[in-house]
């Protein structure tokens, strides 16, 4: 048998404490300080062998019955562990004097070297032991023995008691200068803290199972100290810098911080440390500076910096309610630049809605980019920014007399754009536009008048055949129906079905009129819309007329065709709303003969002329039957355009004026349109519109105070208030005193009625 | 690369490394000291023992390392020994139980089980007389002891 050097005894065998010790000792000795000399297979497997024979003889441990050598699986092995345990001690009693030596890094460095050369060389004592470990260990451990570890834990353990408890002090003064160097910035042995931040967790055992471990020793004696010693340096540190520097300086620098203590963590810190350090951070560095860094806010936002918006933003989302000052003032802001965006255009405006509409974008733009990228679109902001739009789309200097001014001036907008126009903007562009005044839209709070003007100007649209792209108009409904539900555009879609069925219905007609007459017998051209009363938003004619004899036989024979067709639908003939091209041929200077793109009511007029050349105003009126308001207006573009003459001095309308048609007319064009509206025609209808919302609007609040009251039955004021508010909200704000005047007209109308002796409540009567 | 093991009779035997891990002892011996060609000693296995051993962990070499797990049932069971294990068992009790110490020993545990349900099977069903009997076990009980521990452990007897 070879000796390896460091071998001096033999290997004993069997039970022999004593010798089995002095023969153990050596070569434990040998792994604890001298493991970087080697081990043989041959050591390795000796030193096994020995501790298994050691614990599998039948023996009572005192080296008496040494001779019974039988080799059954007894339990012994309490006086090695006992052994074992007394060498740990006195090792780490070694180490702990030696350790006085040194002060700060020094400290560091040898602690750390110390611990790796240790818990190396246990894990050889460890695996050593592994059959005390199995059997006598594990038999102990079952029965509830505390105080014996496996032999891995045992080194711990006597790490934490031989040396940990004398030195941890120096030690962590000694960690926490250095990690104040570092944030100094110094460069550091950071591999040292790392050594020690492993040894403080791997110390921490649990008591009561060595399979698991506890961060108890880490937290109490390494992250407290170091977390207070943080928040020390960073008040301090902050403290300082804000009273040098201005606020943005500031928040770069507690950027910066933040982010380096985040590595921190990664790079030596255990991971459960990264909550604790960097709350304190956050309270230190943000929360202790708040009110300095909301007053810089406003500053930021006059000047636009995006950049530190977004940094401030980053820092106060950190820490709790951080945000919410910003929020507050971010809405102030934003209506004000609303507010003062129209006060700048506000003379334009009036005449043009683009430019209105297109301010209220502009200023939405601008701050919902600001909340997408400085705020990162944050609930809290866009909710602010919401506010604020809501406010200036609603109440600024146009709406001043009313809030019905914002959605009226965007139906214009909608109009402009989808009329035939030389301006019509591209397809793809058209679609971007009609998003953005969606934008606006849902600021919109009558969200009734913008549908009662969309609808009108629709209808005329449709009625003129001037609407530019079917496209376009499905789109911009859908969007309506999209934002604000099926009921809302109903009326809408209905009318382009009108427009369908109409187109069908003239077909019809024209076919029938070939079956059943000659060509000679059928010389109008003729072509109808028929609209539903319930969906278009028209009104009867505010006239009367004799339709000139020339028509009459087609309208006769339209009239019976519709009746056999829908008998019991009553026909409105809205001549108001009717054109007619008509075709000159006495006219000298042309010889093709012009044609005139006329109202119905000029057509009347002009169609007089067949049979004669000068009528005064009066005969004029008896023929056609017009009233005088609408026959002078009809006259006064007709003399404009110089196709009828008055006599010089005279003025169209007056009592006595007469007018000749003019057989000298002349136009460069040979269509000549003189289907011209009237400006006051056009003011006094936008009033009516606005007239007919407040009657709508009394009608919806009454309907919905039934609906209400049937469901519910009985009800207090204030909670019937309350409903009818939430209800219409979508379409309109309704005022408080108007809901009152409508339920008053209900209980006039017996719908509801006060419940006797309770003043404020009501009850739906059946 | 290939280990080479020596049994207490000074036989060599040269195995792969994945083989002679199946012992725990030479894996954790093998991990701290590192990988080296000098001859691992065995000073408590004979060669005709180890021989046997090594024939299981070829079988076994694949196998899934075990995890320690003491309240491990099935484990506890005699009568789910697979069918190579059996009949790699059925030796002599001398051998049976020399496999038995050399599994402690080297620490491999599913041999070690193998072979202690193996004993227990045997046991199975038989008297205390007829296990004294094949065991070669004197009956040092006084009869008034024995009626005793019969007493005690009256209900686990096969009714």
């Amino acid at each position: 048998m070879s000796s390896s050097k460091a071998l001096s005894s033999p290997p004993p065998h069997g039970s022999d404490i004593h010798a089995t010790w002095t023969f153990l000792e050596q070569g434990i000795d040998q792994i604890m300080n001298r493991l970087e000399d080697g081990l043989t297979y041959k050591r390795y497997m000796e030193i096994y062998t020995v501790i298994y024979n050691y614990c599998t003889t039948k023996t009572t441990n005192d080296g008496m019955s040494a001779s019974i050598q039988t080799r059954g699986a007894t339990l012994g092995g309490s006086d090695l562990y006992s052994h074992l345990m007394r060498y740990f001690h006195k090792h780490l009693d070694v180490i702990r004097k030696d350790s006085e030596k040194f002060m700060d890094v020094s400290l560091l460095e040898y602690y750390t070297k110390q611990w790796v050369k240790f818990t190396n060389a246990s894990t050889y004592v460890h695996h050593l032991f592994t059959y005390l470990n199995r059997h006598w260990v594990k038999r102990e451990i079952d029965e509830g023995r505390k105080t014996v570890h496996d032999v891995g834990t045992l080194a711990l353990v006597s790490w934490k008691d031989s040396l940990f408890s004398h030195v941890e002090r120096n030690v962590m003064t000694a960690v926490l200068q250095l990690i104040e160097r570092q944030r100094n910035g110094e460069s550091v042995e950071t591999g040292l803290l790392r050594n020690v931040v492993t040894s403080f967790v791997s110390l921490g055992l649990d008591e009561n199972d060595s399979k698991k471990t506890t961060l108890e020793i880490y937290r109490d004696f390494f992250e407290k100290p170091f977390v207070s010693a943080t928040e020390v340096y960073y008040k301090m540190e902050s403290e300082k810098f804000l009273s040098e520097n201005s606020v943005t300086e500031y928040m770069k620098k507690a950027e910066a911080r933040l982010a380096e203590e985040e590595s921190r963590v990664q790079m030596y810190l255990h991971a459960s440390t990264h909550k604790p350090l960097i709350q304190t951070c956050e309270t230190v560095l943000v929360k202790g500076h708040t009110e300095i860094i909301w007053e810089e806010f406003q500053n930021l936002l006059n000047q636009d910096k995006q950049e530190d918006l977004f940094r401030m933003f980053s820092l106060l989302l950190r820490i709790p309610e951080g945000l919410d000052p910003l929020r507050a003032r971010f809405e102030a802001h934003v209506r004000k630049a609303g507010l003062s965006a129209i006060e700048k255009i506000a003379t334009d405006a009036e005449l043009d809605p683009k430019v209105y509409v297109d301010a209220l974008l502009e200023v939405h733009k601008k701050y919902n980019d600001l909340v997408q990228t400085a705020f990162r679109g944050e609930a809290g902001f866009v909710a602010s920014l919401d506010k604020a739009c809501r406010e200036f789309v609603n109440r600024n200097k146009i709406c001043k007399s009313s809030t019905s001014k914002s959605p009226e001036q965007l139906a214009r907008y909608c109009d402009s754009l989808l009329r035939k126009s030389a301006k019509n903007p591209e397809e793809s562009d058209l679609e971007d536009i009609l998003n953005s005044i969606m934008t606006v839209f849902k600021y919109v709070e009558d969200k009734d008048v913008f549908q009662k003007f969309y609808s009108k100007m629709l209808a005329k649209r449709l009625v003129n055949g001037t609407s530019a792209s079917d496209d376009a108009e499905a789109s911009m409904i859908s969007k309506l129906k999209e934002a604000c539900g099926f009921e809302y555009t109903s009326k809408l879609q209905r009318m382009f079905t009108d427009m369908g069925l109409s187109k069908e219905l003239n077909d019809a007609f024209r076919d029938k009129m070939a079956q059943n007459h000659d060509a000679a017998d059928n010389t109008v051209d003729f072509s109808i819309l028929v609209l539903g009363t319930a969906s278009w938003p028209l009104q009867a004619p505010s006239t009367s007329f004799n339709l000139p004899d020339e028509v009459v036989k087609t309208y006769e024979r339209f009239q019976r065709f519709y009746q056999d067709k829908h008998s019991g639908r009553k026909l409105n003939w809205l001549f108001q709303l009717s054109k007619a091209d008509l075709k000159t041929s006495y006219c000298k200077s042309s010889k093709t003969g012009y044609s005139f793109q006329v109202s119905t009511y000029q057509m009347g007029i002009l169609l007089q002329y067949n049979s004669g050349l000068v009528y005064s105003l009066e005969e004029l009126q008896a023929q056609t039957n017009l009233n005088m308001d609408i026959l002078s207006g009809a006259l006064g573009i007709l003399v404009k355009a110089k196709v009828l003459l008055l006599e010089s001095g005279e003025n169209v309308g007056d009592a006595g004026t007469r007018y000749e048609l003019n057989t000298d007319f002349k136009s460069k064009k040979i269509r000549v349109n003189l289907n011209l509206p009237l400006k006051a025609e056009q003011k006094v209808e936008t009033e009516e519109t606005h007239k007919t919302i407040e009657e709508d609007r009394k009608l919806l609040m009454q309907a919905a105070i039934v609906r209400i009251m049937k469901t519910r039955k009985v009800m207090k004021h204030g909670a019937l208030m309350t409903e009818v508010i939430t209800q219409l909200q979508t379409r309109f704000k309704p005022r408080v005193p108007d809901i009152k005047k409508c339920i008053d007209v209900l209980l006039e109308k017996e719908y509801i009625e006060r419940v006797d002796g309770q003043k404020d409540t009501f009850s739906y009567v059946a | 690369m290939p280990v080479t093991l020596t049994s207490l009779d000074d036989v060599k035997f040269t195995v792969d490394k994945d083989v002679a891990e199946r012992s725990i002892l030479i894996k954790n011996m093998i991990e701290d000291v590192g990988e080296s060609d000098s001859p691992i000693p065995l000073p408590n296995v004979s060669s005709a023992v180890l021989k046997k051993v090594i024939e299981y962990c070829e079988h076994h070499r694949n196998d899934p390392v075990q995890v320690q797990d003491e309240t491990d049932d099935p484990r506890k069971r005699s009568n789910d020994i697979e069918e190579w294990d059996m009949k790699f068992m059925a030796v002599d009790q001398e051998m049976l139980f020399e496999i038995i110490l050399a599994a402690n020993y080297l620490d491999i545990k599913p041999l070690l089980d193998v072979g202690c349900k193996t004993v227990a099977n045997i046991i199975k069903g038989k008297t205390p007389e007829e296990i004294r009997k094949t065991f070669n076990i004197v009956n040092d009980f006084t009869p008034e002891e024995e009626a005793q521990i019969k007493k005690e452990n009256e209900w686990a007897e096969d009714r």
